[in-house]
């Protein structure tokens, strides 16, 4: 039954970003036949470090989406403070829903049921263009961008020029 | 449809091989023999209904601690105070339900939340198991509840 629901509601999204594109990135299955596993391309958003990248992303669904959050980990090379080493994209919307004990996060900046493709997307660019360096999953990106911005500089534009020869 | 041509056929065919000595002395072997224990548990579990006490936490409900069945037994009765209604087209705004995208339609169970927001109710409900706070808006729902006491 939930596993119906998802589906339905992925590949609605499918046949949507197919339709009409949104600015900024594109999407679509990794195998055809798997609507739970996107790949989607993010670009670099123009006038930041990040400015003319291609980065390639995967995106997995559970089961249970839109009741649980995606994954999502970058293919491409990245150096950002909140994406980690492996490319495992830490924001907070793709955090499991519900409040936390500890109080870190509250439900609302949480995962909603709202969320889809596009909206993963739009907040992972606006993440690029506006590193959050409190809680950061790439700790020594985190440094970087605070006590040695050129270096962080080099490190991005490395990144993005990879990031075009690989696609 | 296609189930059911698939069940009729293989009707067919085991009553074919009954007539037949040699198979039907194999045959009914692999239907006898219990599943294997390492498929029945994940069945069995599937059926269980699962909770999320926390975020990321999944257990059925022998699995749950005492604090755990005190706050999601308490989480049902709140979810049970919440007005539902069968949708009848009249509905001021709401026409669509965003957790499935789904237009409503005539005769669908609805649930509607303090901040005015609706959805259908097997959807928002098994939502707010996870989250007690509105899709559309992030309204706390238990403020948005303590609220409407309060004022009505």
């Amino acid at each position: 039954m939930a596993h119906e629901q998802a589906s339905l509601l992925l590949s609605r999204q499918l046949k949507e970003l197919n339709k009409s594109s949104v600015d900024g990135f594109s999407a679509g299955l990794i195998d055809d036949d798997d609507l739970f596993k996107w790949e989607t391309v993010i670009y670099g958003p123009p006038e930041t470090l990040y400015e003319g990248g291609m980065f390639k992303a995967h995106l997995i669904f559970p089961k249970e989406y839109p009741h649980r959050p995606p994954k999502m980990k970058f293919v491409s090379d990245m150096w950002h403070p909140n994406i980690d080493q492996e490319g495992n994209v830490c924001i907070s919307i793709l955090h499991e829903p519900g409040d936390d004990k500890y109080g870190y996060e509250k439900a609302a900046e949480r995962w909603l049921p709202v969320h889809t493709v596009e909206t993963i997307c739009i907040s992972v660019i606006s993440m690029l263009a506006d590193p959050n360096d409190e809680s950061p999953a790439n700790v020594d990106a985190a440094k970087m961008w605070r006590e040695n911005f050129e270096e962080f500089k080099k490190r991005v534009t490395k990144t993005v020029r990879k990031s075009v020869e690989e696609l | 449809m296609g189930n059911c041509f698939k069940s009729s056929n293989n009707d067919d065919i085991s009553l074919l091989r009954g007539n037949d000595s040699h198979d039907s002395a194999l045959e009914p072997t692999p239907f006898v023999e219990p599943p294997p224990p390492y498929r029945t548990q994940p069945e069995l579990q599937n059926r269980m209904p699962i909770y999320h006490p926390s975020p990321g936490v999944s257990r059925t409900a022998t699995q749950l601690t005492e604090d755990e069945q005190i706050k999601i037994a308490q989480r049902l009765g709140l979810i049970n105070h919440l007005p539902t209604g069968k949708y009848d087209g009249t509905n001021r705004k709401a026409k669509e339900c965003v957790i499935c995208m789904n237009e409503f339609c005539f005769g669908e169970q609805l649930r509607f939340l303090p901040c005015l927001h609706t959805y259908h109710k097997e959807c928002i409900d098994d939502w707010l198991m996870r989250s007690f706070t509105c899709p559309s808006c992030m309204e706390p729902v238990d403020a948005a509840l303590l609220t409407t006491y309060q004022t009505s």
